[in-house]
């Protein structure tokens, strides 16, 4: 546990009086306060491990994108040895950005200002008219390279983080690394990026976003009505909508680290695919009637070779399908239902990239197994587009919402209003359930995204 | 004509363009000058009645790269938009038939602003390759920001009677980095 370090915002407000423990409530002023955001930068993204990519996207040596940690923009490259750099983009000398471009290949990353030139690793070879040593005797060249970031690859997923000391990308996962292993290392040559993520900018502060990644499945009731209506979960012929509720009841992951993870019941949906009861069947029967999310039943021998025997039963009842990895990262493993009756698996990874208080970039990445058919990935991806990221029939509902949140809590009084997490699972783990974490059962409740909450608190008031 | 056009799927072979004012060009420039009304209006269910059931609709994602690489700058891999004509009309029904389309409700002003309308004749009689800029101005709320939305469709027309059905749109956009939330309006 961190020590609590006191912190006074410039109007007298105690930072730590944001989050209101004993009622579960948030002060709203914390979705478009900059000086709050301004703290985040460092508390929250300089601290945390953050999502900048896969590492399919660059294959070769010398490949490399430009992402964000943060507020920061960083190359992400593939150095001569094979391994993956994360180093800051702003140039040593005078600070000139060194790439400004989205992707490439290169094996010397050269400042256009005044021609410094750096590795894929970030070291620094040389400045222009090398006799003149432009870069003066005063600091080794050693010390002149890019700085660089810690990385780490989890199923090929490219995190980095600025806390060169801070907790592994294990420790920092928790007990929620049980639950995200049977997502992101289930097969043996794992996932790729389809292509490049869709990027666009939603005019709302990175927490609106955030807080529902950290697994609110309520709002789909609501906000995502459309399904019941006519999308994927309308019951065809009874002319009525669909209740969505049913898919409101499951089991919800989180952990102290502030990762979420909603699992959903499939007994429904094996029943209606097999004609049979799940409880009457293996693990085996009920994989092979719906394969986990972009699995085909050839590779379903793969499962076996990297996860337990209890990780596999949670893939065949309640798997993870959405939720996220906290900060900023949304995941989605999503069985969704064909109008043949058939079903077909989604996966995607979005990062919210703050780009200020109030302004937020969607980056969204689709995924799916290495292994898997052609023909598999393309309605894959063809699917995900239509339902999730910029023009996805999903989520464009999601990213007109943020925009009025923030815009509410610049409100002078507005900003005092609260955001509430007060329905509390009062049910735990169900019987026999093999995972860790903390577990509930039952309806969708907002647990999960309070203990988001809870350790932006914690990371917002740690003594630095 | 652009690259993509050429590289498309059953894309038929560009001919000559057609001058400004001729029959056909006229024609054309009047197809989308109603299909931007429809769309500006939300007559959403009359746009679908233009589009051809063998439609394939896409937006591809632009990334920013050097002079010497600009054919990589239009992605086609993932894309903003990857449609077909059944994937449209799904699209169509969820804003007109639903109650929840939120991300349009209450819909958005727009105005689809067409111009630099080239014509170019194909190796099928009845199927012309139509090159157009559009600049689409979109309002929502009460926000005082206008999102803008430019670029360049590359659209596939048929001859349907009097007028034409749309086969194939691409619209390379301008932006690598969107500056509305969704794109919960066709292009
Ligand atoms: S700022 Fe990069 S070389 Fe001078
Ligand atoms: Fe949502």
């Amino acid at each position: 546990m961190l020590t609590k370090a006191s912190y006074t915002l410039a109007d007298g407000t105690p930072l730590s009086d944001l989050v209101r423990v004993p009622t579960r409530e948030v002060q709203m002023r914390a979705l478009s306060d900059p000086e709050i955001y301004q703290l985040e930068m460092d508390r929250v993204f300089g601290k945390t491990w953050l999502l900048l990519g896969h590492e399919s996207e660059v294959p070769n040596s010398g490949d490399f994108v430009v992402r964000d940690m943060g507020s920061d923009s960083v190359i992400v490259a593939r150095a001569k040895d094979g391994n993956i750099h994360v180093s800051l983009n702003v140039c040593p000398h005078r600070g000139m950005r060194i790439s400004t471009v989205d992707a490439g290949n290169t094996q010397i990353h050269k400042c256009i200002y005044h021609g410094w030139a750096f590795k894929p690793s970030g070291e620094f070879i040389g400045a222009p008219v090398e006799k003149e040593c432009m870069h003066g005797k005063m600091m080794p060249k050693e010390e002149l390279g890019l700085p660089q970031a810690r990385v780490t690859l989890y199923g090929g997923i490219i995190f980095a983080t600025w806390d060169l000391e801070g907790p592994s990308f294990e420790e920092f996962l928790g007990d929620a690394k049980w639950y995200f292993d049977t997502l992101f290392e289930r097969s043996d040559k794992g996932l790729e990026v389809l292509g490049p993520p869709q990027r666009f900018i939603v005019r709302a502060n990175w927490k609106a976003a955030g807080e529902q990644s950290a697994a609110d499945g309520y709002h789909t009731l609501t906000l995502h009505r459309w399904l019941g209506e006519v999308g994927n979960y309308s019951k065809s012929g009874d002319g009525g909508s669909a209740d969505l509720s049913p898919e409101m009841y499951g089991v919800e992951v989180s952990s102290p680290h502030g990762h979420a993870l909603r699992c959903i019941d499939l007994g429904r949906k094996i029943k209606k695919l097999s004609g049979l009861d799940p409880a009457e069947l293996t693990v085996d029967q009920k994989l092979e009637a719906l394969p986990p999310p972009g699995m085909t039943r050839e590779m379903l021998p793969q499962l076996r070779k990297h996860l337990s025997e209890e990780q596999l039963e949670v893939m065949v009842s309640m798997p993870p399908q959405v939720g996220g990895i906290f900060p900023n990262v949304l995941f989605a493993f999503v069985y969704i239902p064909q109008a043949d009756g058939s079903v077909l698996g989604l996966t995607l990874l979005h990062a919210y990239v703050p780009k200020g208080p109030d302004q937020l970039e969607f980056v969204n990445w689709v995924l799916a197994e290495k292994d898997a058919p052609q023909e598999l990935k393309d309605r894959m991806l063809m699917q995900s587009i239509q339902l999730f990221g910029t023009s996805g029939m999903v989520e464009q509902d999601d990213s007109d919402t943020w925009p009025h949140m923030t815009l509410a809590a610049k409100g002078a009084r507005g900003r005092r209003s609260t955001l509430k997490y007060q329905a509390v699972y009062e049910t735990g783990a169900p019987a026999g359930w093999p995972g860790p974490g903390i577990v509930n059962e039952g309806f969708t409740k907002d647990d999960t995204q309070w203990h988001w909450w809870l350790y932006w608190n914690e990371l917002m008031n740690a003594k630095a | 004509m652009s690259a993509a056009q050429q590289v498309a799927e059953n894309a038929p072979v560009i001919g000559n363009p057609i001058p400004v004012g001729a029959e056909v060009y006229n024609r054309v420039v009047g197809f989308l000058y109603q299909e931007a009304t429809l769309l500006d209006t939300i007559r959403l269910k009359e746009w679908g009645a233009t589009l051809a059931p063998d439609l394939v609709y896409t937006v591809p994602l632009r990334q920013t790269r050097p002079m010497s690489q600009q054919a990589q700058s239009v992605i086609r891999t993932v894309q903003h938009y990857h449609d077909n004509y059944r994937s449209i009309m799904g699209r169509i029904m969820r804003l007109t038939e639903t109650r929840s389309a939120w991300a349009e409700d209450p819909p958005s002003r727009t105005r689809r602003m067409v111009s630099n309308v080239q014509v170019f004749a194909t190796d099928r009689p009845d199927e012309f390759a139509v090159v157009s800029y559009l600049l689409l101005t979109r309002s929502r709320f009460d926000f005082p920001d206008m999102d803008v939305i430019s670029g360049e469709r590359n659209d596939l027309l048929r001859v349907d009677g009097e007028g034409f059905k749309l086969v194939r749109r691409e619209v390379i956009l301008d932006q690598a980095v969107l500056g509305t939330p969704n794109l919960a309006i066709f292009l």
